[in-house]
């Protein structure tokens, strides 16, 4: 197996020329057919916001092209300077190609360690070049495996834990508060825009009702219509807060509208659950007295921020392990290729022992016949099978063992070269 | 034979239990799922050991040993069925402590004598009432169980909330809404079990006339406790955190007039 990756990513590549490279719309199938078509390559193409990628298969017998030949077509295909595009390029071979598309896979080597959407990509680009007929049989296993590599690193370990959005944060925290949404009121105070995608994942729980309060009435009913809720008056404020289960607060007020006393003259009128309070006001429109951690949660920006932080921090204790499965699937997708590879010369070369042996056994046993009983013969025939096997097991034995040293691939030619075995 | 149901002792389900437990700690630290299938089929070999076991060896369910070992075995049905329903959840991490808790109690207690006609002959004549009387404290005393095991969760859910730490460090859990429901369910079910659990008790005890008063003592305080359990969540609205640490101390009454009870009817 012959494997090439030349790519570049976010790391070291600049938007502008990223944007350059991208394999959007008719582009991706046009590269894969002329990939086959001038290097008869198996070939797939990754192209993300993040990287672009260009992995290429061959048998071991066929010529690869090299890395520079790649990135002259990726100049060439995308009208770029060969010169401006190198110093961004990144190759690997072989093993070091497996092991980079199962790092890239797992997400390890995102931006943002863990991220879910990669491995979507991944299987998405492999999607394509099966369809257009690019992918052969080394890309369909490497690809699979890979897909199989992701699952196993995201099940495995606790890398892609948590979320990494304020938004998806607020919702992860309703969620330990609420099990259900059909009969929750949110109340959305304010208009800021640092709450619209919250507002919008918040939409998404399908709770029962949405209250908009804000000192300008006009302004309550714009976000009203906008977001399917009902706009209150600013002064039915402290009732709206006694029924609403979920808050998002995102005023322009110079000072907190609701202190830890008005709040408490609110809460024994409250006689549900608790309430979640998301603070997306800066200055803050909550006293942060008000969390109790039980009846009343208040998260500000920097609570939410925090909390991406610690995510973060908690799915890079898992790069250590992942790595570790990582490494023990590329040593195993290549002594299991290895082995796929040899089992057909394997098969040849014992194909080609025994009719030999069975030409030499039919021959002599013509010779004596009459001479020996049905014993004889059968104990003759059991001493060639016999020698046939010690024969064999040595150079069986060694093509095993060079299948747990990836990369090597001498003897396999050898036995070709000393036993005339034709592809 | 391979299987002696004779030879299941207490040791064999409790180890399993133990081990299934020491499983979902491990899987608390690396999120392996060999760790979590390895700890439920562990707790369903305990649970299986556990029934053959009450079957076998015939504990009268009327003694201490019998009713700790009998709730025991159906919160272990609990866990299991948690493990099962909700994979992700970390039922084991609460479930488990308390049976081998019980179990370990019941190991104290044992019976006086073991139950010569075994459990279905109970169903027959006058002890039918006496079984009734018994199972119906043994269903609330379920139920007080699971709100226990709820309310532990509540709390720990709580305690994370307030620190503010992030959704899914450590073990997953079920939101505060859901485990104040189940507290809600299981005490509302207890209640009136017990509550006539208890009236039959109490005629069977004065028709007989033999009136133990340790058992009518402990079971009277659990009814107590139930009673302001009821008095505090549906009279004066008291919510959250109070409940729940309600729900325990009538857990741990619980306790108290199940072995007082039956420390005194042994």
């Amino acid at each position: 197996m012959k494997l090439l990756l030349v790519g570049c990513s976010v790391k070291k590549t600049p938007i502008e020329l990223r944007e350059k490279l991208a394999f959007d719309g008719p582009k991706l199938p046009a590269a894969l057919r002329e990939l086959e078509s001038r290097y008869g390559v198996e070939a797939v193409v990754l192209s993300t916001c993040n990287r672009v990628e260009m992995y290429l298969a061959r048998a071991v017998d066929h010529a690869m092209p090299t890395a520079d030949l790649i990135g002259e077509f990726l100049a060439e295909f995308h009208h770029v300077a060969h010169d401006a595009l190198t110093p961004h390029l990144y190759e690997r071979d072989s093993q070091d190609a497996v092991r980079h598309l199962f790092r890239v896979a797992s997400s390890l080597d995102s931006l943002i360690i863990g991220e879910g959407q990669i491995a979507g990509q991944v299987k998405q680009a492999y999607e394509t070049a099966h369809v257009h007929a690019a992918a052969g049989p080394i890309l369909h296993a490497l690809f699979q495996h890979a897909a199989t590599v992701a699952k196993k690193v995201r099940t495995q370990t606790g890398i892609s834990r948590g979320h990494v959005s304020v938004a998806s944060v607020a919702v992860d925290y309703v969620r330990q508060v609420f099990d259900h949404f059909d009969d929750k009121t949110v109340l959305v105070i304010g208009a800021g825009k640092m709450g619209v995608l919250t507002l919008r994942r918040l939409r998404d729980l399908k709770p029962r009702r949405i209250l908009v309060a804000n000192r300008s009435p006009e302004k309550a009913v714009a976000v009203a219509q906008e977001c399917g809720g009902q706009a209150i008056a600013w002064d039915q404020l402290d009732d709206a807060l006694a029924k609403a289960d979920i808050v998002l607060s995102t005023t322009g007020a110079p000072e907190p509208i609701m202190t830890q006393r008005r709040f408490n003259e609110i809460l024994p009128k409250r006689t549900h659950g608790p309430i979640v309070i998301f603070d997306m006001a800066v200055p803050r429109d909550f006293d942060p007295a008000i969390h109790d951690g039980d009846q009343a949660l208040l998260f500000n920006v920097d609570d939410l921020k925090q909390l991406i932080d610690a995510t973060l921090k908690e799915r890079r204790k898992h790069v250590a392990p992942a790595e570790e499965i990582i490494e023990r699937e590329v040593r195993k997708f290549v002594i299991e290729w290895t082995r796929r590879r040899n089992g057909p010369i394997i098969a040849k070369l014992t194909q080609d022992f025994e009719s030999r042996r069975r030409n030499i056994v039919s021959q002599l046993l013509t010779k004596l016949d009459g001479k020996l009983d049905a014993a004889d013969k059968a104990y003759v025939e059991g001493a060639f099978r016999l020698l046939q096997n010690q024969y064999l097991h040595g150079p069986i034995s060694a093509l095993a063992e060079e299948a747990q040293e990836p990369g090597r691939h001498t003897l396999l030619d050898a036995l070709r070269k000393l036993f005339r075995i034709e592809d | 034979m391979l299987l002696n149901p004779d030879r299941i002792g207490m040791a064999c389900f409790g180890a399993s239990y133990l081990l299934s437990f020491l499983l979902e700690l491990a899987y608390f630290f690396r999120p392996h799922p060999i760790f979590r299938t390895a700890a439920v089929v562990l707790a369903s070999a305990g649970l299986f050991a556990h029934l053959v076991f009450l079957l076998v060896q015939r504990i009268p369910i009327v003694s201490s040993q019998g009713s700790l070992l009998l709730l025991a075995l159906v919160l272990a049905i609990f866990c299991v069925y948690g493990a099962l329903h909700h994979r992700h959840l970390a039922w084991g991490y609460f479930v488990l402590p308390v049976v081998l808790f019980l179990v370990a109690i019941a190991a104290m207690f044992p019976p006086s004598e073991k139950d010569p006609e075994g459990i279905w002959a109970a169903l027959r004549g006058e002890r039918f009432w006496g079984l009734t009387h018994g199972l119906l404290v043994l269903a609330a005393a379920v139920g007080v169980s699971v709100g226990f095991v709820a309310s532990v969760m509540y709390l720990v859910q709580v305690r994370r909330l307030q620190a503010k730490l992030p959704p899914y460090r450590g073990m997953k859990m079920l939101s505060l809404e859901r485990l104040e429901s189940m507290n809600r369910r299981a005490i509302l079910w207890a209640f009136p079990l017990l509550t006539v659990g208890l009236i039959l008790g109490a005629i069977l005890q004065f028709g007989r006339g033999e009136v133990q008063n340790a058992k009518i003592v402990g079971t009277v305080g659990l009814w107590i406790a139930f009673a302001i359990l009821m008095f505090l969540r549906y009279a004066i609205h008291v919510r959250g955190r109070q409940v729940a640490l309600w729900t325990i101390v009538a857990f741990a009454v619980m306790l108290v007039a199940l072995l007082v009870s039956h420390g005194e009817a042994s």
